[in-house]
């Protein structure tokens, strides 16, 4: 029999420089965000590789569907914190290991800059597009070394992202998701788009998808779980009643008493979810349906209007009006002897009123923003399919980046990418990819700067910090946030205000985007922190003393910005642009000239960057199309969402 | 026509049970059929060495919920499995390891059955295989013994048992699945996009009729009416208006294709409020990916061709369905049709008529194929209707794995092969720096190996050296092969330090690649990799080879 090693003593055989590797990974201080699919796997590895303290951030609790992947769970565990039920079983693996579990949103504001900086490596284990961009940015803020991953299916990859070394998440454009955790569509909603798939696959498919069965629910009662099988039982049955109900004149009524006020009220009584969102407020039935009454809403007239975005009297109009038509077509089929089964079709406009009004009466329980019809029809999405072996070969490929990590190797940083279709390999990999210099999150200078928030006003800013400290001198510059334009040159009123009436909080952004036509700075980000010790006669300090500031040049040459509003962004072709030099650019006289290269659309966040602050300004306000805000309270990231 | 047919498969008429509820996530990936063959697989580890790999795969196999499992193991626990194997503490110390992990991993899922072996001195692997219900797949870890691994073969000959060896030392692993004999799929599934089959070019009577209906008189109908004419039946229009200008031909080449789409394009009307129709846009688009004669598809094609040793009568079921299917094509010069209709703008009611006409095409073409299949079958075998449909659907993207290779490429398994693959990849590493690829992987798979016929975890550097290069010949010649020693050394180097110590990551993640086929085997979904995966953990990095 063979002599078996412990996992340490292979590592230092095996790795190639294993004094150091083995010294950092033990030494190492690495967070984990996220502990479902990926995590599982990963903390499970991370703790038997020798790391020696983890950090597990997750604000979900388990639900069933995690069990055929995330192995730290067990039935018992439903509804229980994902983070904290990780680190009790991972802990068994190696008592050695300091595990520390956080059941919060790593959106939190405990979570700040100073905090992410105290880590060796941050893993990004996450099943979301805001939370993935929220630690890329904070990584970035902080300096840390990021590990990003994702699956889908039989898909996957993992890409390394350094600060100025490698890109970054946000160094090529995004799409928007499609799909949600199931966890986020039931419980927690934060967006319309998870009212919108409730709305589509849960309710319309409880009540009109497929017809209740006893047998669903015989098996597997035992000690720990026969109160929950309980629940879901009487859920059920609730269900059930109202199915049956399908086409009487009390339906409209018993479904809507069921999704919005009962099924609600057993949610908010769950406290432990609401300690860091707001809780969601039921509705009543008669109430606004008196409401309603008194408005005498015509359907016809409602349905008509789908660009606009409805009242929640007249969303409840639509609810019932879509009602009695898919409940007239479910008669109809049981009269004919068919199934009476209705699935959501986007051009079967009976079931898409149906999700619409839905999906806007619980975003008004949950205060989110209600959508048009229009809207909703684009948006009803898909769940993304998730298997345990893609979550296992995933994090495997991110301890390993992680070893080059902690060895500073990112010249051997990969990549990686499951390939699951393609013949002749399972894995491939890429160098990993530069930085865009373009990119509005890490092509941008970072600094941070003290700041004594009762007394400093934006004029201490302004002359304090940005004209002394940073150099911008006589320069002409704006500063925004995530909400617009906070000064620039003709824009000043809010130079006497304090940073607090502005909105501005510990870990706020800044954005300080120079306006000056020859060799601009590189937009400037500075990151808020609240001062500890008195700051002295200046209520504002930067971190670094002036000669100690290098903002670089913009990396192209910008066209010469005209004053006025233009409605096509430059052109974002780096080549022409940069090669163009002092050649005069035709883009700000000529508009008419950019949309000939359309696919060039995509490709180049500089498009949102320069111009759409621009564009902020002189249309006063985001009510502008081509851009959207990431909506956080520390967020100043302004992103392209053509 | 009023009959309403369902698109894709059904939904289940009962509301989601418990199991389906929890098994959503990969009933997505491989439907009801791929669960329930799941369920009732019973797979058997033959676990040993550090012992890892195998219950990380394991593992992997138990959460989607396989029926049963079985972990042979003659390993007690001790300390050295505490840091890799993440299940066993210190309360399994002395015990049977495959007792405690069978435990173990038994918690994982509630629904799975599991076992082990040996309970008593007298159990060995041979009368464990004797006296179990029949394994529909076996794995085994290195390293295996010969006694244990000849009769693991024996096996896997005798009942067609897929056999998946797996080895991880140190930082690197590779994998090796042997299936019994050629290996067809059915439900590949393919791209969505790519299974569209609108029979444009050779449109059957209902079809045409349809769409001549609906255009009779298409310069008259109004905005709306002309705006929501199914693209199918625009292109169906025009291929029309083309061939009676061009001595009946459809458009073929390239520039045809593009003449023919911009017809189809200056047909739109533009004077509207929208200053364009959706409709037209999505016929134009779709030009060049529809307007194509069907041809025979390579995955299929290998299965006409593929020349049997047993009568027709005796052989699966898969092959008497693909020759119903081939004399079909014989006769109509086309597939039987899929029958899905893409979404596309029109008014529900003329989508739903349109979509009735594909399904009915589809569902007389598949009556078609079982009875044929049927009468090849012939009187004592029931030939399945679904699994008839199943492959008409999917006809274009049948596949077949572990052909054994006609002409010049030697047996699966032989030295010859290795010798062959080696060669070439030999060669491929010679030209590696000009083509920028990256170097070949398959020393790390010959040192590996090599490794185990030591049968020593105490084997040094030119040991392993040695005994990957007997692997390939008796008498290797150094010229032939370039640098392999040099290669073999470097990987050599590593694995002696490592003395048969896998490292749980490594480990771990093979697992995962591991479990990943073995789903695609049971399920018989997706294209499994034929036939050995080697991966590199220093680099990151997989190759696949046929050994």
């Amino acid at each position: 029999m063979a002599s078996e090693l412990t996992t340490e003593a292979v590592l230092a055989a095996a790795a190639e420089t294993p004094d150091t590797l083995l010294t950092t990974s033990s030494q190492a201080r690495v967070l984990m965000v996220g502990a479902g699919g990926i995590g599982c796997e990963l903390l499970k590895n991370l703790v038997l590789t020798g790391f020696g303290q983890v950090h597990v951030v997750d604000l979900d609790t388990i639900d069933l569907s995690n069990l055929n992947r995330q192995f730290l769970f067990r039935h018992e565990h439903i509804k229980k914190s994902k983070a904290l039920v990780a680190k009790e079983a991972a802990q068994k693996f190696n008592p050695a290991a300091k595990i520390v579990a956080h059941h919060a949103n790593i959106k939190d504001a405990q979570f700040n800059i100073e905090w992410f900086s105290s880590f060796s490596i941050v893993f990004n284990a996450l099943d979301n597009l805001e939370a993935r961009r929220h630690v890329n940015k904070m990584c970035i803020a902080a300096d840390v070394p990021l590990i990003e991953s994702g699956t889908t299916g039989f898909n996957g990859q993992v890409q390394v992202i350094k600060k100025g070394v490698t890109a970054c998440y946000d160094c090529s454009p995004k799409d928007t998701p499609k799909s949600f955790p199931v966890c986020t569509i039931r419980s927690t909603p934060s967006q319309p788009i998870h009212c919108i798939v409730w709305g589509k696959s849960y309710l319309l498919n409880e009540i009109f998808g497929a017809s209740e069965d006893e047998s669903a629910f015989d098996n597997s009662v035992d000690g720990d779980n026969a109160q929950e099988i309980e629940e879901l039982k009487r859920e059920s049955e609730a269900l059930r009643k109202i199915r049956n109900s399908v086409g009487t004149e009390e339906f409209p009524e018993m479904l809507f008493e069921k999704v919005f006020k009962t099924d609600v009220e057993r949610l908010r009584s769950m406290e432990d979810m609401w300690k860091t969102r707001k809780p969601p407020e039921p509705l009543s039935y008669k109430d606004l349906f008196e409401k309603a009454k008194s408005q005498s809403l015509d359907q016809e007239k409602v349905l008509k209007d789908a660009q606009k975005v409805w009242s929640l009297e007249e969303n409840l109009v639509v609810f019932n009006d879509s009602l009695e038509r898919l409940s007239k077509r479910v008669l109809e089929s049981k009269t004919a002897g068919e199934d009476a089964i209705i699935t959501f079709d986007k051009d079967d406009e009976d079931t898409l009123d149906f999700v619409a009004a839905s999906a806007n009466i619980r975003s008004a329980v949950f205060g989110i923003d209600r959508k048009s019809k229009f809207d909703i029809k684009q948006m009803a999405g898909n769940i993304i399919p998730a298997i345990a072996t893609t979550n296992a070969i995933v994090a495997g490929l991110c301890v390993l980046e992680a070893f080059k990590v902690l060895k500073g190797q990112y010249d051997r940083a990969k990549e990686v990418f499951l390939t699951p279709f393609a013949n002749a390999r399972m894995l491939a990999s890429d160098k990993s990819r530069q930085p865009n210099p373009d990119c509005p999150v890490c092509g941008v200078y970072q600094t941070r700067a003290y700041v004594d928030l009762d007394k400093a006003t934006l004029n201490d800013l302004v002359e304090h910090l940005i004209k002394t400290n940073l150099g911008y001198g006589e320069k002409d510059f704006a500063i925004s946030n995530e909400v617009g334009i906070l000064y620039d040159p003709d824009e000043t009123d809010n130079l006497e205000k304090k940073l607090s009436e502005l909105g501005i909080k510990p870990d706020s952004f800044l954005t300080i985007t120079d306006e000056d036509d020859e060799e601009p700075f590189v937009n400037v980000v500075i990151a808020i922190q609240e001062a500890k010790e008195p700051l002295g006669d200046k209520p504002v300090k930067g971190i670094l003393d002036p000669e100690d500031v290098k903002i670089p040049l913009k990396p192209k040459k910008q066209s010469q910005p005209e004053p006025v509003a233009t409605p096509a962004p430059t052109n974002g072709n780096s080549t022409s642009n940069g090669q163009n030099g002092g050649v005069i650019d035709l883009d700000g006289d000529e508009p008419t000239t950019t949309p000939a290269k359309p696919s060039l659309k995509r490709g180049h966040p500089e498009d949102a960057e320069g111009p759409s602050v621009k564009k902020i300004k002189a249309n006063d306000k985001a009510a502008d199309d081509d851009i959207v805000f990431i909506e956080d309270s520390a967020g100043a990231i302004v992103i392209d969402d053509d | 026509m009023t009959e309403i047919v369902m698109d894709q498969t059904p939904p289940i008429l009962q509301g989601p049970s418990e199991k389906e509820r929890k098994y959503d996530r990969q009933l997505r990936l491989w439907a009801a059929s791929g669960q329930a063959a799941l369920e009732s697989a019973n797979i058997l580890l033959v676990n040993s060495g550090a012992g890892t790999v195998g219950v990380e795969t394991l593992k992997n196999l138990i959460l989607p919920g396989i029926g049963r499992f079985v972990i042979h193991d003659n390993a007690l626990v001790d300390e050295a499995d505490f840091g890799v194997n993440f299940f066993l503490d210190d309360s399994c110390y002395g015990k049977p390891r495959a007792q405690c992990l069978a435990s173990l991993l038994g918690e994982l899922n509630p629904e799975v059955e599991g076992d082990w072996s040996p309970k008593t001195k007298d159990d060995s692997l041979g009368s464990l295989l004797k006296k179990s219900p029949l394994f529909t797949a076996i794995m085994y870890t290195y390293p295996i013994n010969h006694v244990e691994l000849e009769s693991l073969e024996q096996y896997s000959k005798e009942h067609k048992t897929p056999l998946i060896a797996i080895h991880s030392t140190g930082f690197y692993s590779y994998f090796t699945v042997r299936l019994p004999g050629t290996f067809p799929i059915v439900d590949t599934h393919p791209d969505e996009t790519a299974t569209t089959d609108l029979r444009l070019l050779s449109p059957w009577p209902e079809l045409v009729e349809f769409a001549k209906s609906m255009t009779k008189d298409i310069d008259g109908l109004d905005n709306f009416e002309h705006g929501h004419l199914p693209f199918v039946v625009i292109l169906l229009y025009y291929l029309d208006q083309w061939k009676a200008t061009h001595n009946g031909a459809y458009p073929s080449k390239y520039k045809e294709k593009t003449e023919f789409r911009q017809l189809v394009r200056d047909a739109a009307r533009t004077d509207n409020p929208e200053g364009g129709e959706e409709n037209f846009d999505e016929a134009a688009a779709a030009v060049l990916k529809t307007v194509t004669p069907s041809s025979l598809p390579s995955g299929l094609k290998e299965v006409f061709e593929f020349e049997h040793e047993d009568p027709i009568q005796e052989r699966p079921m898969f092959w008497i369905i693909a020759d119903a299917v081939k004399m079909f094509y014989t006769e109509h010069g086309s597939l039987p049709l899929p029958g899905n209709v893409p979404d596309m703008k029109a008014q529900s009611k003329v989508y739903v008529q349109l979509q009735n006409i594909y399904k009915t095409k589809a569902r007389k073409d598949a009556a078609e194929v079982l009875q044929t299949a049927q009468a090849i079958a012939g009187a004592g075998r029931e030939v399945d209707p679904a699994e008839v449909d199943l492959f008409c659907k999917n006809a274009a993207f049948v596949k077949l794995i572990n052909v054994e290779g006609g002409g010049d490429t030697a047996p699966i398994g032989s030295k010859e092969r290795l010798q062959q693959v080696l060669r070439t990849e030999m060669a491929n590493d010679q030209m590696a720096e000009m083509t920028l690829q990256p170097m070949s992987l398959f020393p790390v798979y010959l040192a590996l190996r090599g490794l185990a016929n030591c049968g020593n975890a105490s084997a040094d550097k030119m040991q392993i050296v040695e005994a990957a290069k007997s692997l390939l010949s008796d008498d290797l010649s150094n010229e032939e092969y370039g640098d392999l020693n040099e290669k073999l050394g470097n990987v050599a180097e590593d694995l002696a330090r490592a003395e048969y110590g896998e490292l749980h990551n490594i480990s771990a993640l093979t697992g995962g690649m591991v479990a990943q086929e073995i789903i695609k085997i049971i399920t018989k979904q997706y294209i499994p990799i034929d036939n050995t995966c080697v991966f590199d953990g220093i680099k990151s990095r997989t190759q696949v080879f046929r050994v």
